[in-house]
């Protein structure tokens, strides 16, 4: 892999916890000293922050489409009349 | 408590979410009319259930609860008490969703840089997905994804994620000119 990926996967492994003890420390040495590695890592945080903010929004897409196929396809319908029926007042 | 389970594309995950549904929505759906709420709330709370479900249960190591339908309800339970709280507070709903291991300063992605990643950048996006999110194993992604094996699924993987991460940086170096 080029560098820059080989930068990512370290700083990955840091983020997940995958060092092994002494390379986490010598991780955490080199981020006191650079200010740009800090920086780095954020930014890669932040990355990893908007994948799961895209992967639930995709996944609550997919719950949806369930909810719609539960509330109008014939096979389900005795379902959702009792669900239905527990709001009747 | 049964083994991990992975869900390889949206068709198994539909079949796992109607299974779910049928289990566990009869008896959220009583509770929540029991506390005075709506269908649509029920459904609502449910589907935010189901994230959090689905999260708990695909994440590395874990293991599927053996009563789905208890835990379930346990989850409804902790949110309809949150959206309540929330709502005495005059809080809108949608600002306390179901985020419960929610990263300090995390911003919300922009709209602007969540439709680039949902058009431009799908396919690496669903790519890191399937490795962060869904936690699917390596040579079940690299199949998924065309690749003829793990070192060349690993690398398209962190091209994805240097394009994103390029793409987050963008973006929020924008936020910052706007506002400062």
């Amino acid at each position: 892999m080029r560098t820059s990926l080989n930068n990512i996967k370290t700083i990955e492994d840091h983020l997940f916890g995958y060092h092994a003890p002494g390379d986490a420390l010598v991780f955490e040495a080199r981020m006191i000293l650079n200010s740009g590695l800090r920086d780095e890592v954020q930014q890669q945080q932040n990355t990893y922050d908007v994948i799961r903010e895209y992967s639930r929004k995709r996944l609550k897409a997919e719950i949806a489409a369930v909810q719609t196929k539960l509330t109008h396809e014939p096979q389900h319908l005795g379902f959702m009349q009792k669900i239905i029926n527990l709001f009747k007042k | 408590m049964a083994e991990q389970i992975f869900m390889r594309s949206a068709a198994e995950r539909e079949v796992f979410f109607i299974g779910l549904y049928k289990k566990a929505f009869p008896a959220v759906a009583r509770y929540v009319s029991r506390m005075g709420g709506s269908l649509e709330q029920a459904q609502d709370i449910f589907q935010d259930a189901l994230v959090v479900y689905y999260e708990k249960v695909q994440a590395p190591g874990a293991t599927v609860p053996q009563n789905e339908k208890a835990y379930l309800l346990g989850i409804t339970k902790n949110l309809w008490s949150q959206a309540y709280k929330a709502a005495c507070k005059n809080q809108p709903l949608d600002d306390m969703q179901a985020d419960f291991e929610a990263v300090a300063d995390e911003q919300p992605a922009t709209n602007k840089l969540m439709h680039y990643l949902e058009t431009a950048g799908q396919k690496c996006m669903d790519m890191l997905r399937a490795y962060y999110y869904d936690h699917l194993p390596a040579g079940d992604i690299a199949t998924l994804f065309g690749y003829s094996g793990l070192r060349s699924a690993t690398v398209a993987k962190y091209k994805c994620l240097e394009k994103v991460r390029d793409k987050v940086k963008e973006n929020s170096l924008s936020y910052a000119d706007f506002i400062e």
